[in-house]
């Protein structure tokens, strides 16, 4: 299974992603997600980034928090809404939102 | 003639949201969904509950007697009725240390014949890659 | 093209996750996809006529209206759901439909992608 991963979350919903299996797993931080790919906790990057090489962050919700691709974990690629577009429905064959 | 599968995958503690009652009533309602649909087509639903979603499968929920509204346990119930498939997940159930006999796992009582299941997780994963969508609530 | 069903049960204001599916119908619909769009539970707030832009609060009212003269853009209300908060039809914005929650389903049956906002 292809599978698109939309993380809306910062304190929920890892251990979802700690179990899922998919051939193809991707995962697009929006909402309080974007804390995962833009802050360290004790120095440390979330270990969610360490769960695909296919890892996405929503540059709107990222800026609205005051965060700017400089913040970035360098493993997460920065995009619109239209390229979530484009990942649901060229890249992920289901999408689940957490 | 076609069927599509849904599964409904209910991650939430009950009440205090809605999420694991709408994930309920939602599956249920594939029930009736053929009045849209060309004749012959279908869609199946399953649900599943996962991580604190599984204290939604308790029994003796006394929702009705303390606050008059439905319980999780009677939407279960009814979907049982209706023959869906209701899946547990066994590890999250040992995680908290819950046993079977403490879990709405029947609709006997009101004539149901099919009986929601324990599984381990690599089942609910198993279901999950043969659905066609995927709704985590 | 092809078709994107959106499910929601957050709600308009307290959440931002309505706003997120907006948007990302909004951005859906300008490829040319077509969009149905569910709103159950706490998100038939958006389905309510009336809505006033204040700063503070997320107001959807006016990007929906956009959406919905593409002509590629349908959007439906749990009519329970609703009614139990004390919207009507009478209550309903201009263009939003009001089914019960088979139409969701229904919806998911033609749909080439699902995506379902579970709540908050």
């Amino acid at each position: 299974m292809k599978l698109g991963v939309i993380m809306s979350d910062y304190r929920t919903g890892s251990d979802v992603i700690d179990r899922l299996t998919a051939e193809k797993l991707g995962i697009i931080f929006v909402g309080n997600g974007v804390y995962h790919a833009a802050s360290k906790e004790a120095g440390k990057a979330s270990s969610i980034l360490d769960k695909t090489n296919n890892l996405y962050v929503l540059t709107e919700d990222l800026e609205s928090r005051g965060l700017t691709s400089a913040n970035l974990d360098s493993r997460v690629k920065a995009i619109t809404y239209s390229d979530v577009v484009d990942l649901i429905f060229n890249d992920y064959e289901k999408t689940i939102w957490l | 003639m076609a069927t599509k599968k849904l599964l409904f995958v209910a991650r939430s503690l009950p009440y205090k949201t809605e999420a694991s009652r709408l994930a309920l009533t939602h599956a249920i309602s594939s029930q009736s969904v053929e009045i849209y649909l060309k004749d012959g087509d279908l869609v199946e639903a399953t649900i599943a509950f996962v991580g604190d979603g599984v204290m939604n499968c308790l029994k003796n929920q006394q929702a009705m007697k303390h606050y008059g509204i439905t319980s999780i346990e009677g939407h279960m119930k009814n979907s049982l009725l209706l023959d869906m498939k209701v899946m547990i997940c066994k590890e999250d159930l040992a995680k908290f240390g819950i046993k079977e006999d403490a879990l709405l796992m029947d609709a006997d009582d009101i004539g149901g014949e099919v009986k929601a299941q324990i599984v381990p997780y690599s089942e609910i994963q198993k279901e999950m890659e043969s659905v066609d969508h995927l709704l985590f609530c | 093209m092809g078709k994107l069903t959106i499910g929601c049960f957050s709600s308009l204001v307290g959440s931002l996750s309505l706003d997120f599916s907006i948007k990302l119908a909004e951005a859906a619909v300008a490829k040319g996809h077509t969009v149905d769009y569910w709103m159950s539970g706490n998100a038939t707030m958006l389905s309510k006529k009336g809505q006033k832009a204040f700063k503070d609060y997320s107001h959807l009212a006016k990007p929906v209206q956009t959406l919905l003269a593409t002509g590629k853009f349908n959007i439906t209300a749990c009519e329970a759901c609703a009614a139990a908060r004390g919207y009507h039809k009478e209550d309903t914005m201009e263009g939003v439909k009001s089914f019960s929650m088979d139409w969701y389903l229904a919806s998911t049956f033609e749909a080439d992608r699902v995506l379902h906002i579970g709540g908050d």
